[in-house]
């Protein structure tokens, strides 16, 4: 069925639970399908022998059979249901974990969808999608193809002929059902998906610019222009409904057809004596109780292929190996000096590349700097973007690998702990990363001894004291993404982080970036007082009030 | 939740198409499936009966032919649905879309807008497939099938009539019941369901500060809390499908055990017996089908409502600005002007932007617009262009400022609002039919510097900012050319240019005013300040205390 590559089949692997917290769904299925079997079959019989007349007696084992079955089919659905999503969520739990670790030695920078935005929600989602593979997948084929097996060898046993007829027309059926929707499948990957694609981003374009559109006249051109590509959207869509309507229509038949066939090949050995009246309702009606169990597989090949291509997105998107573009940590790594002064970081002909450059032919992100940085002074890093700027700030804070040297304290930055290197070295990102939870717990990660009062310190030393007070104090939420503080605000929450964390060195990529350009120089005034004492690398693309920084150092 | 919204009914002509052409299949798959029961219940009594298969040909052809039929249904449902979906999401897209051109705006902002008009309306993909079919499948076919288990056999159909409408009363019950249940555990479900999401978006900021490898437990126990919180809503939210499931096959239970006793007895046969014994799961059908796609259902319901919403929205719009328009002009119109302003303010909630202004733009002048940032250019522009609301009287060329002048004005805003296309299809916007050397024209007067075939990309991706604000003047020019425009609005139009490409800017727009145009341009730049033949000083509003 899948020609994965060894990534995929490991992430796959890990997608599913152990066996005995899948056995509990998988027994239930199996006994709420055969409950559905038998309950059809028992009922064929009943009424097939309860039309020969005899005593009453002779039926009562049917009477109870048809009650217990039809009480346990839906007893059995509904325990299937709740085993199987349990096992689901608990293996989430484990492959939300088992992919988090992998992704920390290449954390951050070798993971792109921890950049944000849609790549982000699409990994996410890529990741919760895997817990369907046993829910949606294997555990409903497995007692589904028990069922059928079980049915199918309990009718030879009546009708060995009428038997395999059945179990032609299930595996013809099936095997019809699977090859339609392969094709629908296939065509809605490589044909829907871009037309939706493009006439997405033609209505999110038509939105963006509509004022000139209106203004210009040329909104109603641009309308025709979305209709035909949603004409075109259109006949894909209903091409592929050709298809997928033959995987409803070969299900719809399977059961009828199957009766059909039963009939035909048991008709002849009830003439000659072989089964009797009953037996031959059984073998006409179980077909139809049949069908609907195979009716399960069709969706379930379609969600396998679903957390198939989830899992090979999860696959590419965690590297198995740590590119050279990423550091790796020392085996033995040497101490920092201890001491309450900020480090000298010395760096000489330091270059860097983002994982994935190097197959992308693209020049050096940073090209070869030299810059010293001595204990409390302020450098500003300006150049365009492109320049390598924000490559330089994940450098110092050895989210990157680096050629040439970079010196802290007289000790090569490879030489020591990651780790203890950023005890002293802090970065404030261009786009600061809040957590949907409270001013609190947005700041105590970075310190979680610190108390309620030099919490608020550090919040009155950036200038939010009154807007933290206006908002309820340090239980104020934040919002999902900071949706409920400006970009401004979001920036001066990240270095009171920073400041908590009593970096003695602090990286600020681009603070100003989301102020307009009235208001920058004062916020980054502010922010330099409040970081007052620390060793300041300040990135920005535009230049700075004179006054604020020591020296400039220009990269183009 | 209504499983139908009558609106969509009335103003699609695609939903109503796609509802009429079901109800027909209904009618046909109703029969199909009548008259498979027949079949396979006449087959098995004469066969049992010692009749020979050779002469039940008939009946294996009527209970072959009906499968077919009822195949053929399965597949004209699923064309049906895409072909429906496809069609009622085109007709609420373009309505969308045209309301909002018309003046609706985009309440909750043009990201929402876009996601309704993508992924929510893409909901009803589900809702036509899925949900509708089954919905007049319950409605059409199920009745049918009622009505022949009732003639086959009264008993039986009583039974069914009983038990039918007794699953969605316990549903609702069971719903109500468990609805407060339910709501207190959603409520911290939304958190705990984006915590992973959380931990991986903020994954630098936690390596910044070390505390990346701590969060694996945290990941552990917030998806087990999770699992927790979600079995407990499952465990209830799953009673509702028991009933449905139970209530079905409790029925067959009844029926077939029913019939059993009374055939022992004699007081029916065989055929009506099977017949019944084969129809009653198919009654139960499309009504556990329609539980089954009710999710499906209600997030196409809310987009397609949200969506209509906006199209009201837009005609209530429409409505106010027709009385707007019917209100008498005044007497004077100011024709011989480009524009003419008298005592003109832009409004935002209702007040005004700035202090009023009287200005008369005559042919063959520039004039520049200049006040401090935020003091409110851009707000009086669009007022002029009917963007936004306006108190005083404008005429551009002679006619009254708003939408009705939009077609007089060549206007180029303050972002450079690109299309993904070329540096042509930018440009000719709207001025298509204009000839190639135009284009080449203002291309050159503007110094764009691309050529006119160069690709722009999606918010003029690809392009400086420079290039891009270039090319948005180089469009305003080329309109007012193309058209014979006597106005042309520049905003900020060289705020991201260097001197000398300003320099080259103040020309062009000299040049075009010698041509018989007249030029507002809002720049705080003094170099293109300079080059106007006069200023114009937009000052704060005067806000009057109460």
């Amino acid at each position: 069925m899948s020609r994965s590559d060894p990534a995929t089949r490991r992430v796959l692997r890990e997608a599913m639970p152990p066996l005995r917290r899948l056995m509990p769904a998988v027994l239930a299925g199996i006994a709420s399908g055969g409950s559905a079997v038998a309950l059809l079959a028992a009922s064929a019989w009943l009424i097939t022998r309860a039309a020969e007349q005899p005593p009453i007696l002779f039926l009562s084992l049917g009477i109870v059979g048809v009650r217990a079955f039809a009480l346990s089919r839906a007893v059995f659905r509904y325990l299937e249901r709740l085993a199987g999503h349990d096992a689901a969520f608990r293996q989430l739990a484990a492959v939300r974990a088992g992919v988090y670790e992998r992704m920390l030695p290449v954390a951050p920078d070798g993971v792109p969808a921890t950049r944000g935005g849609e790549l982000l929600a699409r990994f996410v989602g890529d990741v919760d999608e895997l817990q369907n593979l046993a829910l949606r997948v294997v555990q409903p084929v497995v007692s589904a193809l028990v069922v059928l097996v079980a049915a199918v060898t309990g009718i030879a046993f009546l009708a060995p002929g009428a038997a395999a007829g059945l179990a032609v027309v299930l595996v013809a059926g099936i095997g019809l059902a699977l090859f339609a929707q392969h094709r629908a499948g296939a065509r809605a990957d490589r044909e829907l998906a871009p037309l939706r694609g493009r006439l997405q981003q033609a209505v999110v374009e038509h939105l963006r610019t509509r004022e000139l559109l209106v203004a210009y006249g040329a909104a109603a051109a641009d309308l025709d222009r979305i209709d035909g590509l949603a004409r075109r959207l259109g006949r894909v869509s209903r091409a592929r409904a050709v298809a997928a309507g033959a995987v409803a229509a070969a299900v719809a038949a399977m059961g009828g057809i199957g009766a059909a066939v039963a009939l035909w090949l048991a008709a002849p050995v009830l003439s000659n004596g072989g089964i009797d009246g009953p037996t031959l309702a059984i073998l006409a009606l179980v077909p139809l109780a049949v069908a609907e169990v195979a009716a399960a597989i069709p969706p379930a090949a379609a969600a396998w292929r679903v957390a198939r291509s989830a899992a090979e997105r999860v696959a590419r998107a965690v590297p198995a190996e740590v590119p050279p573009e990423l550091p790796v940590p020392a085996l033995a790594p040497r101490a920092l000096p201890a001491g309450g002064t900020a480090p000298r970081l010395e760096l000489h002909g330091v270059h860097a590349d983002w994982p994935g450059s190097a197959e992308l032919e693209r020049p050096s992100a940073l090209r070869p700097v030299d810059l010293v940085l001595d204990p409390g002074e302020r450098v500003l890093v300006r150049g365009p973007s492109g320049s390598g700027k924000t490559t330089l700030a994940h450098v110092l804070v050895r989210f990157l690998e680096y050629g040439g040297s970079y010196r802290i304290d007289g000790i090569e930055a490879r030489e020591l702990d990651p780790h203890r290197l950023r005890d002293r070295i802090g970065l404030v990102e261009q786009r600061p990363w809040l957590f949907d939870e409270s001013i609190r717990q947005n700041l105590i990660f970075a310190r979680d001894t610190a108390s309620d009062a030099e919490l608020e310190a550090v919040v009155e030393r950036v200038g939010l004291g009154d807007w933290m007070r206006e908002r309820g104090g340090l239980d104020a939420p934040v919002g999902e993404r900071g949706a409920l503080v400006s970009g401004g605000q979001a920036h001066r929450i990240a270095l009171a982080r920073a400041m908590l964390a009593d970096f003695a060195v602090l990286v600020l990529d681009e603070p100003t970036a989301s102020v307009d350009r009235a208001r920058a120089d004062a916020l980054l005034a502010e922010l330099l007082d409040a970081a007052s004492g620390r060793s300041v690398v300040l990135i920005s693309h535009t230049p700075v009030a004179p006054g604020l920084v020591d020296r400039e150092l220009v990269l183009d | 939740m209504k499983p139908l919204d009558p609106r969509l009914i009335r103003r699609s002509g695609a939903a109503r198409g796609f509802l009429v052409a079901g109800g027909a299949v209904a009618l046909v798959q109703a029969a199909a499936v009548i008259g498979f029961a027949y079949g396979l219940a006449r087959l098995v009594t004469d066969l049992v009966a010692g009749v020979p298969l050779a002469e039940l040909g008939w009946a294996m052809l009527l209970l072959v032919g009906c499968v077919l039929v009822r195949a053929l249904a399965a597949w004209v449902w699923e064309w049906s649905g895409a072909a429906g979906a496809v069609r009622v999401k085109t007709e609420l897209r373009r309505a969308v879309l045209e309301s909002v051109d018309r003046g609706a705006g985009a309440p909750g902002g043009t990201g929402r807008l876009a996601t309704l008009l993508g992924p929510g309306l893409d909901a009803l993909d589900d809702y036509f497939g899925r949900y509708l079919p089954q919905l007049v499948l319950t409605v059409v076919a199920m009745p049918i099938l009622l009505v022949a288990v009732w003639l086959a056999d009264p008993l039986s159909g009583l039974i069914l009539v009983i038990v039918l409408p007794l699953l969605p009363i316990f549903m609702a019950l069971i719903g109500l019941a468990t609805k407060q249940v339910q709501q207190r555990q959603w409520e911290g479900l939304q958190q705990l369901s984006t915590a992973f999401l959380e931990i991986v978006g903020g994954l630098s900021t936690l390596v910044v500060f070390n505390r990346a490898e701590r969060q694996l437990g945290r990941i552990r126990r917030a998806t087990d809390a999770y699992r927790g919180k979600t079995m407990r809503v499952l465990r209830v939210t799953f009673l509702s499908g028991f009933v449905l499931e139970f209530g079905a096959s409790l029925s067959i239970a009844l029926v077939a055990v029913s019939i059993g006793l009374r055939l022992v007895s004699g007081e029916m046969g065989l055929l009506a017996g099977l017949f019944v014994l084969v129809l009653a799961p198919e009654v139960f059908l499309p009504l556990r089908n329609v539980g089954a796609a009710f999710h499906a259902s209600t997030e196409g319901l809310e987009a397609s409502g949200e969506a209509l919403d906006r199209i009201e929205a837009g005609e209530r719009v429409d409505a106010s600005a027709t009385r707007a328009a019917t209100t008498p002009p005044s007497a004077r119109s100011g024709a011989a002007a480009a524009l003419r302003l008298e005592r003109f303010a832009a409004l935002r909630d209702g007040r005004a932007v700035a202090a009023p202004v009287d200005l008369e733009l005559a042919p063959g002048e520039v004039v520049a617009l200049v006040g401090p940032s935020g003091a409110g250019k851009s707000s009086l522009i669009a007022a002029l262009l009917g963007f936004a609301e306006a108190d005083g009287e404008a005429w551009v060329d002679g006619v009254t400022a708003g939408p009705a002048a939009r077609p007089r004005v060549a206007w180029a805003s303050q972002q450079p609002l690109l299309r993904a296309g070329t540096v042509a299809s930018n440009v000719r916007l709207g001025s298509e039919h204009a000839p190639e050397a135009l284009l080449e024209e203002a291309l050159a007067e503007l110094a764009v510097g691309l050529e006119a075939g160069h690709p722009v990309g999606p918010e003029g991706a690809g392009l400086s900012g420079g290039q891009q604000q270039r090319v948005a003047v180089a469009r305003a020019w080329h309109r007012a050319r193309a058209e014979g425009l006597r106005l042309l609005v520049l905003d900020e139009p060289s705020s991201a240019l260097d001197a000398g490409h300003e320099a080259r800017l103040a020309a062009a727009v000299r040049r075009l005013a010698d041509g018989g145009t007249a030029v507002l341009v809002a720049s705080h730049r003094p170099a293109l300040v300079a080059a106007a033949d006069r200023t114009v000083e937009l000052r704060e509003a005067v806000r009057v205390a109460k």
